[in-house]
Parts: structure tokens; sequence; C-alpha cells
């Protein structure tokens, strides 16, 4: 395990999570597999977080679940972006726009 | 319930399963990719394991979110429910304080019922504890009183009682006190004369020294007898009950010691502070005296009718045997309820009156939130407008319905508190156990319960209307007011009838009780109780007389004094005098159980013109009248009626048994209620206590200043006489309130609850109205605008109003009439039919009404039109 990986920042799971299904609808297994593809190992996921995390943001209607054949014919809990869920990523990746942004600006500034 | 509590058990389980299979898949691909990876399967499960941090470890922290999230809801329905609540505080504030008062006094006096008659006795076993009475089988009534050899021949006969014990009330014993002398101190003290079984009948131990045996009664006169002390006098007197034990006391004069101190607590009958020895007189002459009071415990397992069927048998066996037992045989009472009876119409009138008062609250919160319900209908079609699943809004109503009655339940609940701080005040003092009255939290719980279901079930009307409401119908209504439909409206109208007609009876009813009361005030007691102060005494019989005499004498050179007279007995709620057999020189003797039979008092010279009895015929005792003199009498009006009908008594001569010296009938007075007001006199004989005759005597001075200043004159009297007498004071006046203790206690209490259904009855009139106006407002201003009246107005409002108010009225005084049979116990001297009574109520009545429609009427006339109309 190399030790450049750092731990995700609190709070961001859930927004990797909404982003990682707006492209489409996925199962808990694969959303960890995408997420660890995804952030080319730099970021160190725990596993055991991410359903905590899908249950919660189903109970907050930003996403839907229904039982699926998978890609094994096995019968597995497919999450999917709701309305809601859309409307609530973009609100995210705005507002980390604007945090980096500013972080960026305060570094450039003090450079 | 069960069936709400299995839908959410059901709920969870599937939460879980679905859970279990999730986290199930994942690992089983995670395994699965391992493998292919080229790792041995139990090394590819153990890291798949690892990654998670354990399967239960992510259970749990899913469990998390979901309880989370239903705090998150539940937070944001209380927060609804309070701001829902706030903003129609009109609503809230009437609806609470309903709740309240109908919870608290619901609570309190339940509890006082629960207390007194339900709470079984304080001692073990006590369901097995009964009073073995005489009945008397000419009158059919049973008594308490019974004879020395009845009750040993009741003991030798039965099988059914473990322990049977008597106790003596005689002329000390009752709720009299004694005089008793602590070394140098003289005081009062209630006696008991108790036989060796008493305490082992109540279940009773000692908490010091030895409790009473069989040879403690049998000790002669020289030898100080034993005497058993009550806890709380032994540590009052003595410091503890340690240093009670073997200390000499003089009890009504003769000599006693203390053997044993009781556990404390305990206290029967009434408040004894002394048992001392007893053995049952046998004599077979005393089959007629009737002293004793009996007590039982039935052995385990034998049932009450098993036990009175065969002391019935014992008892009639005995009527065959012995001529004085014609016509009385056994009777078995569970002690409980001796001790309560007489006191059931009071306390079961009160828990009927606190019934309708609950019934009214109960209709009043129906009314209330139907009302609200009504005005509610938009904004829930608007909340399932916007996507709130029909589950979500009950759920909402239902903690806002939860809130409120929670809210006003613990209101109730304090309110209920300072309601028994308020009966317990008003109590007659000798209201058995009134002071371990406490609330009840059964009885808590038990209303607080029956409200919130009372309040949720009216409360989710407007919810499941809505789930059966058309939304844009519902939307579509014109105006912030959707209008109630005809059969809301109908069911509340029927609720403003029922609680005006349920608070019409008890008004009556309290109406018939303090008309009741204020006649027993007024009644003619035959003398006087004005200005007449009673001093409390107990001489022993050596030189009694004199020591009388010279108190009296110099007590009536006091300026101020009026008269002054000495009585052994005075009535006036103390526990009453047996009445016995007399006897008239030339008359037959008649048999045993069927004579005539008379009070007989000893009194001095003085004794009328103190209380300002009238002498009708002859003279009162004098001077003159000494123990060598022959011996006379004064007879009562009633006994010269019932014994000398037509003819003169004065003359006449009477005694009373057949061994007595005969008393030659001197004086004829008029009749006095002494024992209950609400009694008539019975038969009197007045004895001359200068010849002899009776008990130490209470002194009487009647007074021309405030009777109490004279007290402390006539404690030094007393003293300088003899320094051992103890003395207390009290005056006619107060003894005569504490006769009226009960009907008054009824009274007030009743009167109390009347009042609040009334003005719970007052609050739902006024509801409905002012609802009604509110959903009128813009056809009244309409009407307004078109030229109606301010008075055109008024009527439209009131006149449905008053009709409701009437149709009430008229159910209620039917309701009244025909309830009014069961207070007939309760009234004196009055009908239940009493017309004053009645017209007091519609009067109450009527004018509350009036006013609580006249306040939304004038409300509607003041609507300006053009603001009114300018709003839609």
């Amino acid at each position: 395990m190399p030790p450049s990986r750092f731990p995700i920042p609190q709070g961001t799971l859930d927004m990797l999570v909404l982003q990682v299904l707006s492209l489409e609808a996925a199962h808990g297994y694969a959303i960890a597999q995408r997420l660890q593809q995804i952030s080319r190992a730099t970021v160190r996921i725990n596993q055991g977080s991410l359903y905590p995390a899908l249950h919660r943001l189903e109970q907050k209607r930003w996403l839907k679940a229904e039982w699926r054949q998978s890609e094994t014919g096995r019968e597995a809990k497919f999450y999917a972006l709701t309305r809601a869920g859309h409307q609530q990523l973009a609100r995210e990746k705005a507002s980390w726009d604007q945090l980096t942004t500013a972080v960026r600006l305060i570094f450039n500034e003090g450079a | 319930m069960t069936k709400l509590l299995n839908l959410f058990r059901r709920r969870r389980d599937r939460l879980e399963r679905d859970l279990d299979r999730e986290l199930r898949y994942h690992v089983e691909r995670r395994v699965e990719d391992m493998i292919a990876d080229g790792l041995s399967e139990p090394e590819a499960r153990r890291r798949a394991s690892l990654e998670l941090g354990g399967v239960p470890q992510v259970q749990e922290a899913v469990r998390d979110t979901w309880i989370w999230r239903w705090l998150d809801v539940f937070v944001r329905d209380v927060r609804y429910a309070l701001r829902s609540l706030t903003k129609s505080w009109g609503f809230t504030v009437g609806a609470g304080a309903v709740l309240a008062l109908a919870i608290g006094a619901t609570v309190a006096i339940f509890s006082v019922v629960n207390t007194v008659l339900l709470r079984p006795l304080a001692y073990p076993d006590a369901d097995r504890i009964a009073s073995v009475e005489t009945l008397w089988t000419n009158t059919g009534r049973a008594s308490q009183a019974v004879s020395g050899p009845d009750f040993l021949d009741w003991q030798a006969r039965n099988d059914v009682f473990e322990k049977m014990a008597v106790y003596y009330s005689g002329d000390t014993g009752g709720t009299d006190d004694a005089p008793v002398i602590l070394g140098d101190r003289a005081t009062f003290a209630n006696p008991r004369y108790v036989s060796a079984d008493f305490f082992a009948v109540f279940g009773q131990t000692v908490s010091a020294g030895r409790l009473l045996t069989e040879s403690d009664g049998q000790r002669g006169e020289a030898a100080p007898a034993a005497a058993v002390a009550r806890y709380q006098w032994a540590v009052t007197n003595f410091g503890s009950a340690e240093a009670a034990i073997g200390k000499k006391i003089t009890l009504n004069g003769g000599p006693l010691e203390i053997v044993g101190v009781a556990a404390p607590g305990f206290r029967y009958p009434g408040v004894t502070d002394l048992w001392a020895p007893l053995t049952p007189d046998g004599g077979p002459n005393h089959r007629s005296n009737h002293d004793y009071h009996a007590v039982g415990k039935l052995k385990a397992g034998a049932d009450l009718v098993r036990a009175q069927a065969q002391m019935r048998t014992i008892g009639d066996a005995l009527a065959r045997q012995y001529p004085q037992n014609r016509v009385k045989t056994v009777s078995l009472i569970p002690l409980q309820e001796r001790l309560t009876g007489n006191l059931q119409p009071t306390l079961w009138a009160l828990m009927g009156a606190v019934g309708v008062v609950w019934l009214i609250g109960c209709a009043n919160i129906a009314n209330l939130l139907l009302a609200r319900a009504a005005g509610r209908t938009r904004e829930i079609a608007l909340r399932a407008a916007l996507g709130a699943g029909s589950g979500r809004v009950m759920r909402q109503l239902l903690t806002e319905n939860c809130v409120l009655a929670g809210v006003a339940g613990l209101a109730g609940l304090l309110l209920a508190w300072m309601l028994i701080q308020v009966v317990v005040a008003w109590a007659p003092a000798d209201l058995p156990r009134i002071d371990e009255v406490r609330m009840d939290p059964t009885v808590a719980l038990f209303a607080l319960g029956l409200s919130l279901v009372s309040t949720v079930i009216f409360g989710l009307v407007p919810a499941l209307h809505a789930s059966r409401l058309d939304l844009s119908d519902g939307l579509k209504q014109s105006g912030s007011k959707a209008t109630a439909s005809k059969a809301s409206t109908r069911l509340r109208s029927a609720m403003v009838v029922a609680e005006v007609a349920l608070s019409v009876i008890l008004l009556a009813a309290a109406g018939l009780l303090l008309r009741s009361f204020l006649t027993l005030q007024h009644v003619d007691l035959g003398f006087t109780t004005d200005r007449v102060l009673v001093a409390f005494t107990e001489h022993p019989l050596k030189d009694r007389i004199r020591f009388f005499a010279d108190v009296l004498d110099r007590l009536r050179a006091v300026p101020g004094v009026h008269a002054a007279s000495g009585v052994a007995y005075l009535g006036m709620g103390r526990e009453p005098r047996p009445p016995r057999d007399y006897f008239i020189q030339g008359r037959p003797e008649g048999q045993p159980g069927e004579r005539p039979q008379a009070e007989f008092h000893d009194i001095t010279g003085d004794y009328f013109k103190t209380l300002d009895i009238p002498v009708l015929a002859g003279r009162d005792f004098a001077r003159t009248d000494t123990p060598e003199s022959p011996r006379v009498a004064i007879i009562n009006e009633a006994l010269a009626r019932t014994a000398f009908a037509g003819e003169s008594s004065v003359g006449q001569r009477i005694r009373e048994n057949p061994r007595a010296p005969w008393m030659e009938i001197v004086g004829v007075v008029g009749d006095t209620r002494w024992q209950d007001p609400s009694q008539p006199a019975p038969p009197v004989v007045f004895r001359a206590s200068t010849q002899g005759t009776g008990n130490s005597l209470s002194i009487l001075a009647r007074t021309s200043v405030d009777p109490t200043s004279l007290a402390s004159t006539l404690r030094t009297f007393l003293y300088e006489a003899n320094p051992t007498v103890p003395v207390k004071f009290e005056t006619m006046e107060e003894m005569f309130d504490s006769t009226l203790a009960y009907p008054r206690f009824r009274t007030q209490v009743i009167g109390l609850f009347a009042g609040v259904a009334a003005l719970l009855a007052a609050v739902g009139i006024f509801s409905v109205l002012a609802y009604l106006v509110g959903q009128r407002t813009r056809e009244l201003a309409v009407r307004r605008a078109l030229g109606a009246s301010a008075a055109n107005v008024v009527g439209l409002i009131m006149g449905p109003g008053l009709r409701l108010v009437a149709g009430g009225l008229v159910l209620g005084l039917a309701g009244a009439l025909a309830s009014a049979r069961l207070l007939s116990g309760l009234l004196y001297e009055i009908t239940p039919w009493d017309v004053s009574a009645y017209i007091g109520t519609i009067a109450v009545l009527g004018s509350v009404a009036l006013l609580a429609t006249l306040v939304p009427a004038i409300r509607a006339a003041t609507i300006a039109p053009v603001i009114v109309l300018q709003q839609e």
C-alpha cells in the first residue's frame, strides 16, 4: 500500500458516490471498484463506510434503489440517482469548485 | 395497536434482510475476484472482510443511519407541531385547559376514593377481617354492639374464625378522650379496652415490649393492669418506644403499666392511644347489655358466605335457647365495608360528578379538534398535493396531538396534585385514611393514557378525511377557510347539546345539595350554640359532686357568665349513646327486645338555662337534689309524647332497669338535636348528676362576651380545685360545625365540579359559535354591506347557539329529574324535585350560555364589511 494515499476528506464521499452514479446505476461492489479506479489509488476509501453512505443518501431521497440481476446473473441492489440527487450533485460540484478556486487564489496570493 | 406494531416489525425485518443480502453480495464478488487473482479462498475471505472493516460493524453503521433518519423526522414533526400549536394558541390553550381540568379532577377524586374505599386496609390478610355484629331480626338492622355472653357463645361454637376479639367502646372508649396522668402531667388519651386476641386478629406485632395476654385481663384491682401504647403516642410522650416500656400511668383513675408499644401506624379502632386489657363479661345477666364491638379473622380459605351461614345458625340456636336473644342473631360484615359503609354515598356521588366532568371534557376536546380539523382541510390538502404521503400526514398530525395531550396531561397532573390538597383540606377530619391520600400512579397513568387516546382519535379525523379527499377540491375551496361538511357540523352540535345536558345534571345535583345543606345549617336544634364554651374535663368518682359544684359556683360568679352547668355527654357528632329500656311505675314491664327505649343523660341544674332549652312543665334540677334526697328525673318532649300521650308526666315515676330506684319526673323540657342535626330528637331521660349518677362531667358556660376569653379563668379554677384534672376547650359553635362536616364536604366538592362543568359547557358553546362566525365572516360582511343591521347579525349567530342551549337544557333537566332520586339519601328535608334548585340551575346555566353566545355574536356584529371584502 503506497504511503502517498491520503484518507478521503470528511463529507466528500457522498459527493463522489453521487458522481459515480450520475453516469449509470450500479450496485455497491461496482461503486467501490469504480471509486478505486477513478481515484487511481490516490485516495484511501474505507469500503466499510460506503454502505452507510449509500443508505444515508437513499433516505435523503437522492438515490433510489432496486433489486436487479447483475452481470454475474445474481440479484444485487442497484442504486441510481433521483432527480433530487442530480440537483444535489450539481450543487455540490458548484460549491466544491468555489472552494478549490478560493483556496488556489489564496495559495497564489501568498506565493 | 398490535397491528401497527406488527407493521413496524415487518418493515424493520425487510430492511435487515435487504442489508444482509446486499453486504453478502459485496463480499462474494470480492472473494471471487481475489480468487481469480490467485488467492486461496480462506485468505480471500479474510481480506474481503478486513477491507470492509467487519460485516457486523458495517451493519451497525447502516442501522445508525436509519435511527438518525427517524429521529430527524421526529424532531421535525415535534417542531412543526409546536409551531402549528402556537400559531393557533387560542385552540391550544382552550383544548389544553379542558384536558388538564378533566384529567386533574378525575385523578384527584379517584385518588381519594381509591384510598378511602378501594385500597385494602393496611393489615396482613385484611380481606379476612370481619366485623361480627348483632343482627336484630325485628328491625332487620345490624348493630356493631354485641353482648359479652353472645360473643363468648359465638366464639365457642364456630369453626370458621381463626381468632376473635372484642373491644369495649363504652362511655370513655369512643372518640371521647379519657384523662391520663403521666407522672406529674394530666392529659387526654384515647384508650380502648380490648380482649387478648385483639392484636392477633389484626396480625400485629410490637415495636417494643410485648402484646397483651389472657392473664393481663384477669389481674386484680390492686396490681396495675398492663397496657399497650400507640407507637406515635409513646414517642411523643416518652421520647421512644423503648422508653415507654415500664412506665406507670393512671387511666380513668386506675393504675396501668405500659408493657408494649404497637407497631408504627397501628391505631385501630379510630385513633387509639392505649390498649388496656379486657375480659369479656359472660355473666348470664349481661345478655342484653350490648357493650362490646367484635372483630374476627376468618381462617385462610374460609369464605365469607360460608362463615356467614354458620354464624347465622349459631345465632339462631341462641335465639331459641335464651329469651333475651329472641329477636337477635349474628351478622358478618367485612371490616373495610363497616369502616367505609356510611361514606359510600358521599364518595360515589363525587365519583359520579367527576365522571360527568370527564365526559364533558372529552366532548369538548372532540369538539375543539373537529372544529380545527375543518379549518385545516386546505392545509392538509396542500401538503398532500406537494407529495406528502397519507402516512406522513397522519404521522405529523399524530405527533401534534401527542404533544398537545402530553403537555395538557402534565398540567392535569399538576392540577390533580393541587386539587388533592384542596379536597383533603375540605374533607371531614374523621374521614378514614384521608391522611393517606396520595396521587395514585395507576390512576394518573390511566387518565394520561385516556387523554392521549381521545385526543389522538379525534385528532386523526382530519388525516383520515384527507386520505379520502379529492385534492383539487380541497385546494379549490375559496379563501383561507374551507367549509365544514354538514355531517361534522351536526356532530359538533350534538356534542354541545350533550355537554349542556350533562352540566345541567351536575348543576342540579349541586343545587339540591346546597339547598339541603342550607336547610340543615338553619335547622332548629332546640338549643343555642351561640357563645357557649365547652370544657372537657374528667374527675374521678371520689369527691366528684363537690368538685363540680365548687367550680360551677365560682364560674357563675365571674362577670360576663350568663349561666354555667355540667353535662356528662355532649352529643354533637360524638359516638351516640346507646338507648336503654325504660320502665314506668304502674305499667307492665313488657318483653325484652320490645320495650320502649330512651337515652339517659346526666346533667347539673342550670343546664337548660345554659343552652336556652325551654322548661315546658315542672322545674329544673336544684341544689336540694342530693344523693340523700328522693331520686328525680326530667324528660324531654319526645318522651313525654311517646310515653305519656295525653296525660301529665310530671309526678310519674320512671327507671332504667327493674332493679334501679324509681325516679320522680319533676319536669319536661323541649326537644334537642344533639347527635346529628338531620335526625329528630330521640326520647331522653335526664338524671341529676348531683345525686351521684353517671360519669364525670364536661362544663358548659354561656357568656355575654367571646366564650374563649373565659378559658384561662376556668382553667385556673379547675387547677385550684384539683391539679390532676385535665381540661381542653372547644366552643359549641365549633362542635356544631363539625357535625355538618360531611354535608359541607359533599356540597363544596360537587359544587366545584358543577362550576367546572358549566365552564366547560360554556367553552363548548363558545368554540362552536366562534368557529361559525369565522366560517361565515364573508357572508356576514356581504349581509352588512347589503344593509343588515348589527342586531340582525347578532340574532343570526345567537339563534343557533341558543337553540343548542335550549335543547341541552331540556334534555339535562329530564336527566336531572331521572337521576335525582340517587341523591335522595344525601338530602335533608328537601325532595329531589325541589323547584328552587332547578330554577337556580336554569339561571346559572342560562346566564353562562348567554354570555358564551353573546361574545362571538358581538364579534360578528363588529365585522367591518369593507376590510373583509377587500381581503378576498
